[in-house]
């Protein structure tokens, strides 16, 4: 019964418990059916039961207290270990007296280690359950900096589209200049075998006509007899005349 | 209900995580609150077969309160070496008493 009573305590020593992690991914947790109130979840506590003289609970203690006050409960041992001594309940043998040599330096030891002890494995404690949660957190953060970066990544891929007009744009450029090259390049073979014809047809008119008049002077002059000679002189001489008297 | 298996009555979606320490059948009261009148039906309400249930969610409850915390201290080990000294005790009890110091009381 005092079992009973000292591990009830348990249930109700909230502020020694740690906060579990408000988040779950079991389905079961979140099904409607779930009674939170009768049935809550647990929780580790950070901090054991109180314990008197190492080892009695201190409930023990608490239960004695409201009926006999303080000293009760080590009223009730003392006068139980009596009990159990003179009536020889329990023997003082000799097996008694080497317990009681080793009980004496386990105390001894307790009360000087104890709290170096304690504190040194509390410490390895921490930084193992720091270690986890160190790692944890630092997933997350490197997660979310991934995130970060994949925005950036994402925002700079956004800008690749502007520079794909730009591109675009050049080559539009290039192939303006090229076609327009092209143009001025028909342009000028199509002046230079144009100026060919008219040259070929120049040459042509102009030999036909230098060809031409010399033939026609030369028939002329082959035409004239000599008493067209003859004439044609006589009538110069005449103008001549003609003219001479007037320039005295 | 055969060995190592959970509790009939524990259902996973109603009560969450199984807590070994918990009794999952229907409340009773407790033996402290017991009239000495109701005792009889009281008892005739537990099984036989029962009692090593309650003995194992008594483990686990002296485990929740002195051994599972983080920071425990010496006082489970002291706990368990006083009782098995007190257990072996009983158990040696017929051999001690040849071993008295004095005849009468």
């Amino acid at each position: 019964m005092l079992s009973r009573l000292a591990l009830r305590s348990v249930q109700e020593a909230r502020p020694f418990l740690v906060a579990v992690r408000p988040t779950s991914t079991t389905a079961v947790n979140k099904a409607t059916e779930r009674d939170e109130v009768n049935f809550p979840r647990r929780a580790r506590p950070v901090e054991p039961g109180k314990v008197r003289m190492g080892f009695l609970p201190e409930e023990w203690f608490q239960f004695f207290y409201s009926k006999t006050g303080v000293t009760g409960p080590y009223m009730f041992g003392v006068g139980l270990t009596t009990f159990l001594c003179s009536k020889e309940i329990y023997v003082m043998e000799h097996e008694f007296y080497t317990g009681l040599s080793i009980f004496v330096m386990a105390v001894y030891a307790i009360k000087k280690l104890g709290p170096g002890i304690a504190n040194y494995l509390d410490k390895e404690i921490e930084d193992i359950e720091g270690s986890w949660v160190k790692y944890r957190q630092e997933s997350v953060e490197g997660l979310k900096q991934a995130v970060e970066d994949e925005k950036k990544a994402q925002w700079e891929a956004e800008g690749q589209k502007i520079l794909f007009d730009a591109k675009r744009e050049n080559v539009a450029l290039q192939l303006e200049a090229a076609y327009r090259e092209r143009l001025a390049t028909v342009h000028s073979e199509v002046k230079k075998r144009l100026d060919y014809q008219l040259e070929t047809a120049n040459v042509k008119t102009r030999i036909e006509q230098k060809h031409m008049v010399n033939w026609i002077v030369n028939n002329v002059k082959a035409s004239i007899t000599p008493a067209q000679e003859a004439a044609a002189l006589k009538q110069c001489f005449a103008d001549l005349k003609g003219l001479a008297p007037q320039s005295a | 209900m055969a060995l190592g298996e959970y509790p009939a009555e524990y259902n996973p979606k109603v009560h969450g995580p199984y807590d070994p320490a918990r009794f999952y059948g229907k409340p009773d009261t407790p033996f402290g609150q017991v009239k000495l009148g109701e005792l009889g039906s009281w008892l005739g309400r537990r099984s036989v077969g029962g009692i090593p249930s309650a003995i194992s969610r008594a483990w686990w409850r002296w485990q929740h309160k002195y051994v599972q915390p983080k920071k425990t201290g010496i006082a489970p080990f002291l706990q368990l070496m006083v009782g098995s000294m007190a257990f072996f005790y009983m158990l040696n009890y017929g051999k001690m008493v040849h071993h008295r110091n004095y005849k009468h009381h």
